[in-house]
């Protein structure tokens, strides 16, 4: 035993602990505890177990939501890849509003120089349909099973999950219809050479305010109105409300598996249109040369947000996958 | 080249349905055939397996590999867990696993006979 005694070693195996998921703690946690006590009572003090622990617990992390390849019970993995799915294509799809609305904006002043930046807008803009698309076509047979299981069984665990989806999308589209009479492309050349409407592009714009370089200068972001600084601050909370509400939806929803598989479908459709709209993002950051830009100039903050918007889209393509392999296994028949 | 040599360098189970049970599990492949050799000799937990490895195979498996590879064969359906009155659950090796683990080490046998005989053919028996 360590020199601290038992109720140390206790202590230490706990702290290990933590690193692993809950459903992994659920199944394998106390007997991984005796294991750990065992090897403390060993070698009290080891840097190589304690980085194994580490490493291996946020595997199990990222196994549990389904990003790795590791073979969970089917009907799990298929929910927690439909559940990082939707939060990674979420938090794709704010970066990707951001810059689509930037792109807009500046649409609506004049025609780019570039041909690769019309081009990406373009591809952009045609993406950003089909997964609204996407979204619309999953969001309403998810919304209907939501309201009708509650009204059946209001005791079920839904409520807070469907809450916070709620609060997030109900914040979201109320400050965004506030703000967007604020749109920079207000006034513009009246007809709109872009493929996204202006009222649109306005409300992409004002629900994805917060994703600005004016961070980085405060003295000039302290120059706003109060109220839009407030929504500054506001809109990226009620984003994570909606992608955490609609990912626990995912997850204790009860849905037949037609559903299942139709949202999976959906899924693959989801990251093929984020892969479209990846590609045009990087045909405009990176193929407007030396032209002069203006408003199309791709900064520092849009390659940042590429980078960050690559790792999403590798985990939804990750998590789909997973999705994908979890429903081909439900559908085989048992012993096949 | 004779026939022993044949069926040792030739495809045989190597590519077989039960060595891929092993196969699949990439860099897991060496810890998983540490503890199915060890479940082979009967039910172990967490860390009895650690001290039988430790004392067949010269290594000792960290308990986070430990834990990775039982939940990956568990999984597979190679091991199973059994009931136990304390903390300590112990694991013993199903029958797919006894024969996923007799293929992986028939073609480990087959690799280390012919690098056996190659090296005493070209090096001599020293």
């Amino acid at each position: 035993m360590t020199a601290d005694g038992p109720a140390a070693a206790q202590r230490r195996a706990a702290r290990l602990l933590r690193w692993y998921p809950v459903t992994w703690r659920a199944r394998y946690g106390a007997e991984f505890t005796e294991l750990l006590l065992a090897e403390l009572a060993d070698r009290p003090r080891s840097w190589q177990r304690t980085a194994d622990v580490v490493r291996s617990g946020l595997l199990a992390r990222l196994t549990a939501v389904g990003l790795t390849s590791h073979r969970q019970e089917p009907a799990g993995q298929l929910r927690a890849g439909l559940a990082t799915t939707g939060g990674a294509l979420a938090a794709f799809g704010i970066l990707g509003g951001a810059m689509l609305a930037q792109l807009t904006i500046g649409w609506q002043w004049g025609s780019p120089q570039a041909p690769a930046t019309a081009a990406g807008t373009l591809v952009m803009s045609v993406a950003a349909l089909i997964i609204g698309l996407v979204v619309v076509l999953a969001g309403a047979p998810v919304a209907f099973f939501t309201v009708v299981t509650l009204a059946r069984d209001p005791a079920r665990k839904l409520a807070w999950p469907a809450g916070l989806l709620a609060a997030g999308a109900g914040s979201l589209v109320i400050g965004a219809h506030h703000f967007q009479n604020s749109w920079p492309g207000t006034g513009g050349t009246a007809g709109h050479r872009g493929l996204m409407p202006a009222g649109m592009a306005a409300f992409s714009w004002a629900s994805t305010l917060s994703v600005s370089s004016y961070w980085a200068h405060p003295a000039q972001l302290l120059r706003f109105p109060a109220a839009q600084q407030a929504w500054m601050v506001v809109s990226p909370v009620a984003a994570a409300c909606l992608i955490t509400g609609a990912a626990g939806l995912a997850r204790r929803l009860p849905m037949p598996a037609r559903l299942l598989a139709y949202l999976t479908r959906l899924a693959v459709a989801g990251a093929l249109g984020a892969a479209c709209f990846f590609a045009g993002a990087a045909c405009w950051i990176f193929g407007q040369g030396s032209a002069h830009a203006g408003l199309f100039h791709a900064g520092v903050l849009d390659v940042a947000g590429l980078a960050v918007m690559t790792l999403a889209l590798a985990a939804a393509v990750r998590a789909t996958l997973s999705a994908r392999e979890a429903i081909g296994r439900l559908a085989r028949p048992a012993g096949g | 080249m004779t026939g022993s040599q044949r069926s040792a360098e030739g495809t045989g189970p190597a590519q077989g349905k039960d060595s891929a049970a092993l196969g699949s599990f990439g860099r897991y492949a060496g810890p998983a055939t540490l503890i199915l050799s060890s479940l082979a000799g009967g039910p172990k937990h967490g860390y009895a397996l650690t001290k039988d490895i430790e004392q067949f195979a010269g290594l000792r498996l960290a308990p986070g590999t430990l834990y990775e590879a039982l939940s990956r064969l568990e999984g597979q359906g190679l091991i199973e867990a059994l009931e136990s009155a304390d903390r300590r659950r112990p694991y013993q090796l199903t029958a797919v696993g006894a024969t996923a683990l007799r293929a992986h080490l028939d073609d480990q046998r087959r690799v280390a006979d012919v690098g056996l005989s190659r090296l005493t053919r070209s090096w001599g028996s020293t």
